[in-house]
């Protein structure tokens, strides 16, 4: 009984773990979006999970469309005391990552 | 009664701070009230968190106590905060006597080692110092985060000195562990489980076997620039003296 309990609640994180909510910045992304630079990808990976997770978890990046990601970050960017270049990192690393996922 | 002193004390200090217009950021919302989060707020953001808990003892005594904490959460750096608790006080009610106690104003700083989504594991250090008329405390925190997905997994480990009375003779260590999991039902809305187990030591001395374990249930709510996050425990052991029920809520916003 005690092994099918752990089993299941290891499936389950395993389950919440496989979705990559942050993958790393790659070359490819970069490339995907016009050039972008890759330190300014990193840079809005790096604010992505520490800005964004004061308030709630990530959502799967595909959880909503390209043409939607901006106006949500936009949208928590004063909460989350985001300046807007920081706000602009954010949304080119999403971007990125969506368009290497088309 | 309330003393004028501290009522004016009092009126002085919460009255201006619950008008505050809720109209700016919010450094971060809590998922739950008993343990710290790994995350440190965002660098220039300024939060004010009002926490209240009441506890109920269902002893021959029978009283009630219901705290107040008034904080204010300032972000300093990426990876570092600092608060000021800068009034705890009390109401406290039994079979003989009822009243009001200012129990101290404190500072707590908390430093982010690791980040809960793309390290293996969050970690962040805390430790808050707290001074009140015939008493001094100090508090470690480790803070273990993780999240998976919409899940967070949070593990607090504290340890605890107090010193009470005149000339401080008093002295008392404790040692709790806290266990919490939060699950994210939207941005919005998240419920959960926490779970307290306390070791006191009374004059740093375990003669006496104190161990006190709670559980209940979260749920936190937080939209634009505030959140409210209430947590109701149950006592699962049998200790007299302490609170079979306990309910925190922390209500905060960003300025």
């Amino acid at each position: 009984m005690k092994i099918s309990i752990i089993s299941v609640v290891v499936a389950c994180l395993l389950g919440c773990e496989s979705a990559n909510y942050a993958p790393p910045v790659t070359p490819q992304m970069a490339a995907a979006t016009k050039g972008r630079n890759v330190d300014w990808l990193r840079e809005g990976r790096r604010l992505l999970v520490h800005r964004c997770i004061e308030c709630h978890t990530l959502p799967p990046l595909w959880h909503y469309s390209i043409e939607d990601w901006p106006g949500i970050v936009n949208s928590m960017s004063h909460r989350a005391s985001l300046k807007p270049a920081e706000r602009d990192a954010i949304i080119a690393y999403i971007l990125a990552v969506r368009s290497i996922q088309e | 009664m309330i003393p004028t002193n501290l009522r004016r004390r009092l009126t002085l200090l919460v009255l201006p701070l619950l008008m505050w217009p809720a109209t700016a950021a919010l450094a971060g919302a809590r998922h739950f009230t008993f343990l710290y989060e790994a995350p440190t707020s965002a660098p220039g953001s300024i939060e004010l968190e009002n926490w209240i808990t009441w506890e109920r003892v269902t002893n021959s005594e029978q009283s009630d106590q219901i705290a107040f904490r008034h904080e204010i959460e300032i972000g300093v750096t990426e990876h570092f905060q600092a608060s000021i608790y800068f009034l705890d006080w009390f109401y406290q009610r039994d079979r003989t006597q009822s009243g009001f106690n200012y129990s101290g104003s404190a500072i707590e700083l908390i430093y982010n080692l690791t980040n809960p989504v793309i390290d293996p594991v969050g970690f962040s250090l805390y430790q808050e110092i707290k001074v009140g008329r015939q008493h001094l405390e100090l508090e470690s925190k480790l803070i273990v985060q993780k999240n998976f997905g919409p899940l967070i997994l949070d593990y607090n480990l504290t340890l605890e000195a107090e010193w009470e009375q005149q000339r401080l003779q008093e002295r008392q260590g404790e040692l709790q562990q806290a266990l919490g999991a939060s699950y994210e039902l939207s941005p919005r809305i998240s419920v959960g489980l926490e779970f307290l187990h306390e070791f006191v030591f009374p004059d740093w001395r375990d003669e006496e076997k104190i161990r006190n374990v709670f559980v209940g249930p979260n749920v936190a709510f937080r939209r634009q620039n505030w959140f409210v996050a209430v947590t109701a425990l149950a006592q699962a052991t049998d200790t007299p003296d302490q609170a079979d029920f306990k309910v925190r809520t922390i209500f905060g916003f960003g300025f």
